[in-house]
């Protein structure tokens, strides 16, 4: 399929966000506005991203990672990420990112599944990898970006290589078909599992960001997301930059005057963010916000978890302006479903399909329903940013393909006029501020602490974050549930899975509910927490 | 008078990293592990390290870790 960003079949998304935009007579427009925790700014245009750009990839050939070989950014919100991340695609590396927050299990998951060659940190986060090194035998060359020398043959300095590199790179011609990005999702059961996407997948992400989230060439955009995650690199990076739109991104946490001073000084254009994060705004108090003129500000766009009425109601009254909910997930590579300015917001709904998606409610026999039922949300396969496997998982890959159809794991239904709307996930996943916690993940964890005999991890409703992870259990005999206990649970899961999983609640059992095969039975936990029914216990262990 | 001698072992146990220096001006974005989740996590471990209670929000509106040490100190009644 032909289309305007692909010049001579280069499909490289390293080139197309830089090179070409330096092509194309944009080399000294500013691409990010850097702002830092305290406010110092520090801009870039597209001829620097190309350059710094180059000179990562050039840092690759030289300690010997090819095309083909896995690296992994590690890093809070920070300029060097962007760098690496474009120029690993130039040299046709897989480039996955690392939510900094993530501790040593997760971390030893993904980087011994990924059988990653190289790391890109800081000398504050080196230390949980460190931890657990030897355990990674393929893991050749860890890059710190803090430290001024080279601390040993395989643990060097950013600056002193990205002093010594070449800024000139000619990116190989990529077809589209080339692996690209490398994100890590959980599941309800297993490890997390390598979503593994294309360089072809620019092409959609180009085309959402124009039609949905309509970049124009003047805009100036914000993506809050961490580029740990998918939202990060689709539409914090990919997207905005395949335009030669300009972006500002800022290293700081939450705080709404914060974003609000950002909001109104930088004059952004168009701002996409989280549920979570705009009922955090919800709460603060509402005159905050009649202080800041946001008059260029023309849209705000929403992903992670569905979109309550109430936000867009918010946005309305307090704002004066739509909140536009949109829709996919990591395996999508780019937004499927979304609502956009030149459709009715139907409040609650998660929009229409964007162009080229062919969405539909299946039945669990597969067959497609009518308007109106229930079932599972599934995707006609086939998209540009449709991902292309789990890494060394082709099994569970194909489970998720059955006669033509992605199925998502999300149940939905559609109304007569195309809206699709959500109802919960068909598994146990748990979906909390908008990121993906597998249950199984943090069961495991816990059983680590040797005060646990067993456990049961559940997704509970819950206002601020959709869902909160709730854990359940069982303690040795003779073990206290003190305070102090609850935040060693709290602290162990914070440290070796990652912030997003901390239980928000743990609650001591006797015992967790099994069936006959030893498999935990969440949906009773579910029900027992709910004070629903619990249904059907005919399988339950005795 | 608690110090932020005290504090160190706290915040190094919370977020896991021995590297920790506190010093007055310390905000959350000096410390990368330090978000609103974790956050939780050090509000309660300072509360039942002092044996005191915070009440909801009162961390989020203090500047740095040198105000956080002012506040404990009042609470107890230091």
């Amino acid at each position: 399929m032909s289309s305007s960003i692909i010049r001579n079949s280069q499909h490289n998304i390293g080139f197309i966000c830089t090179g070409q935009q330096c092509d194309a007579g944009l080399g000294d427009k500013l691409a990010m506005r850097w702002i830092s925790p305290r406010f110092e700014r520090q801009d870039f245009t597209f001829s620097e991203l190309d350059r710094f750009s180059n000179k990562f990839a050039n840092i690759l050939q030289s300690v010997g990672v090819g095309a083909g070989e896995v690296i992994f950014t590690f890093l809070p919100k920070s300029t060097e990420h962007f760098f690496a991340f474009l120029g690993s695609l130039k040299a046709q590396c897989i480039t996955g990112t690392l939510f900094s927050n993530f501790g040593e299990d997760a971390l030893l998951d993904r980087l011994g599944d990924s059988k990653a060659r190289l790391v890109v940190t800081r000398k504050s986060l080196y230390r949980k990898i460190e931890r657990i090194r030897d355990q990674l035998p393929h893991l050749k060359t860890v890059i710190l970006t803090d430290v001024a020398e080279h601390s040993s043959d395989d643990v060097l300095s950013w600056n002193k290589l990205m002093a010594e590199a070449s800024e000139k790179f000619t990116t190989p011609c990529t077809a589209p078909e080339t692996p690209s990005v490398l994100h890590y999702t959980s599941g309800s059961t297993g490890k997390p599992k390598g979503v593994l996407h294309r360089h072809g997948s620019i092409l959609h992400q180009n085309r959402t960001t124009r039609e949905v989230l309509g970049l124009l060439p003047e805009d100036l955009f914000w993506c809050t997301a961490d580029q740990g995650w998918v939202t990060g690199t689709s539409y914090g990076i990919i997207g905005p930059w395949s335009l030669g739109v300009t972006q500002i991104h800022f290293a700081g946490g939450y705080s709404a005057h914060s974003w609000f001073e950002l909001l109104q000084n930088e004059g952004v254009t168009v701002w996409y963010t989280a549920p979570t994060a705009l009922r955090m705004l919800m709460r603060e108090e509402q005159s905050l916000f009649r202080e800041f003129d946001l008059s260029l500000l023309r849209c705000i766009f929403s992903v992670g978890e569905p979109l309550n009425p109430e936000v867009i109601s918010w946005g309305r009254e307090t704002l004066g302006k739509d909140v536009f909910d949109t829709w996919f997930q990591t395996e999508t590579g780019g937004i499927m479903i979304a609502n956009h300015p030149s459709l009715p917001i139907r409040s609650g709904s998660m929009g229409i399909p964007v162009s080229g998606i062919e969405p539909a409610i299946l039945g669990d026999d597969g067959t497609v329903l009518a308007d109106d039922m229930h079932g599972n949300l599934c995707i006609r396969e086939g998209w540009d940013s449709m991902f292309i496997t789990y890494l060394s998982n082709d099994t569970a890959y194909s489970s998720k393909f059955k006669k033509g159809w992605y199925h998502t794991g999300d149940m939905a239904w559609r109304d007569k006029d195309g809206y699709y709307w959500f109802l919960g996930r068909s598994d146990d996943v748990i979906n909390t501020s908008g990121h993906l916690v597998s249950p199984f993940e943090v069961e495991s964890a816990l059983l680590e602490l040797p005060e646990i005999v067993e456990s049961g991890v559940i997704g509970a409703p819950d206002e601020l974050l959709f869902e909160k992870v709730v854990a359940f259990v069982n303690f040795h005999p003779g073990v206290d549930f003190t305070p102090e206990m609850e935040l060693n649970i709290r602290l162990h899961i914070a440290n070796r899975l990652s912030s997003v999983a901390i239980p928000q609640e743990v609650i001591q059992v006797e015992s967790v509910p099994k069936n006959k095969s030893g498999k935990i039975m969440r949906r009773v936990l579910k029900a027992r927490y709910l004070g629903q029914d619990v249904g059907d216990i005919s399988t339950l262990e005795e | 008078m608690t110090n932020l001698n005290e504090l160190e072992p706290i915040f190094r146990k919370v977020f896991d990293d021995d590297s920790i220096l506190l010093q007055r001006e310390t905000t959350s974005d000096d410390i990368e592990e330090w978000d609103s989740l974790t956050h939780m996590n050090l509000v309660v471990a300072l509360e039942l390290s002092f044996k005191i209670k915070f009440a909801l929000g009162e961390l989020q509106k203090l500047k740095n870790v040198g105000e956080m040490l002012d506040l404990i100190n009042r609470k107890l009644g230091k």
